[in-house]
């Protein structure tokens, strides 16, 4: 689904938490009249993140958009980028696989994402989410992971943890697959 | 016999209470007709309230028959008049999605094991089962819809991935 006839956006602000940003980005937006397509927001290790699809109906530069939104950033020494997305480049993604949930953990060490998502990609499996953290104490981190990937047709979750399986024994992670496909009810 | 449109929220009538049936007549066995047609019609679907065809009544159809995940484990077709939940148990999360609310799906936690009554569309008599899984899950979902709530009332964890199936297996 193509969001079509429309000018995008594709924005991230990224800066040292504080109450006050969402609002500040956000009233820019709705003064210049743009929609907020699609958008994740987090906060971490004390820097909150924004990335946000803006869309416009109006032909819009993004001079402009870049102009108003710099001002509040430089107000708030956040780091902007704006990038204009060319026609159907904003569309929503569909899968004929399944959707499946990808968790890793263990022992701290160089290389767990890399390990992981290099897997994944030398199977042109598709990474959709993905999120870690660094926990456990400081003299025994814990590396965990969590990642949501679209299977292509042809793998189901056990060829999955199987094609992961090397990467379990070389790291001494635990990885689980599970299926997370939505039920339409 | 008809596939009716199902209605998309923001439409004021899925977020109403639903009144309860009175009798098993011949508007309601109409009414429980239409649901299991715009069910079957439904990609994938498995089962359909009265609100998200317009009919403001405690009327549901459910079927996780065909489902993958309900195949093994299911009491068939139910025509479910003034469901009620009278005991439920266990606590699991699951993925949703519903053809009220397109292009969303969201994790929401719901009871594995539920015992239910309602008065059987069938044959008008009062039934109860023992349902769990995906039956349970699908007719806790249905009976949302009976007291106005959508998936979204219930939602515990947006689904940040936006790929949706082609196709519902």
């Amino acid at each position: 689904m193509t969001i079509k006839e429309n000018i995008s956006f594709a924005v991230s602000v990224v800066g040292a938490d504080r109450p006050g940003i969402v609002a500040a980005i956000t009233e820019v937006l709705f003064r210049l009249g743009c929609n907020i397509s699609d958008s994740s927001s987090t906060m971490l290790a004390g820097q909150f993140a924004t990335i946000l699809i803006v869309t416009h109906t109006k032909p819009f530069g993004k001079e402009q958009l870049e102009a108003e939104l710099g001002k509040v950033c430089k107000q708030m020494e956040m780091t902007l980028s704006v990038r204009e997305l060319n026609n159907g480049e904003a569309r929503r993604g569909e899968t004929e696989g399944e959707i499946c949930q990808i968790t890793v953990y263990g022992a701290d060490q160089p290389g767990i994402v890399y390990h992981v998502a290099n897997t994944l990609a030398v199977h042109q499996i598709n990474i959709m989410d993905l999120q870690t953290k660094l926990a456990g104490t400081k003299t025994e981190p814990v590396y965990i992971m969590l990642l949501e990937a679209a299977l292509p047709d042809n793998l189901v979750p056990d060829d999955l943890e199987k094609l992961l399986s090397g990467v379990k024994s070389e790291l001494q992670v635990e990885i689980g697959v599970r299926l997370i496909t939505p039920v339409e009810l | 016999m008809a596939v009716q449109n199902i209605l998309k929220y923001p439409h004021p009538l899925l977020k109403k209470m639903a009144h309860p049936v009175e009798q098993l007549d011949a508007e309601i066995k109409r009414l429980l007709q239409d649901l299991v047609d715009t069910m079957e019609a439904g990609p994938g679907s498995v089962g359909v309230a009265a609100p998200q065809i317009g009919v403001g009544l405690r009327a549901c159809v459910v079927d996780v028959s065909k489902n993958r995940h309900g195949k093994d484990n299911n009491h068939g077709r139910l025509l479910m008049l003034n469901p009620e939940i009278i005991d439920c148990s266990g606590m699991a999360v699951m993925r949703e999605g519903c053809m009220s609310v397109p292009d969303f799906t969201g994790d929401v936690q719901r009871s594995t094991d539920i015992t239910v009554r309602f008065m059987d569309g069938g044959n008008g008599q009062t039934r109860e089962i023992n349902a769990s899984g995906f039956e349970a899950v699908a007719i806790q979902h249905e009976m949302d819809h009976l007291d106005g709530m959508l998936f979204l009332d219930r939602v515990v964890n947006v689904a940040t991935g936006l790929f949706r199936r082609k196709n519902y297996k």
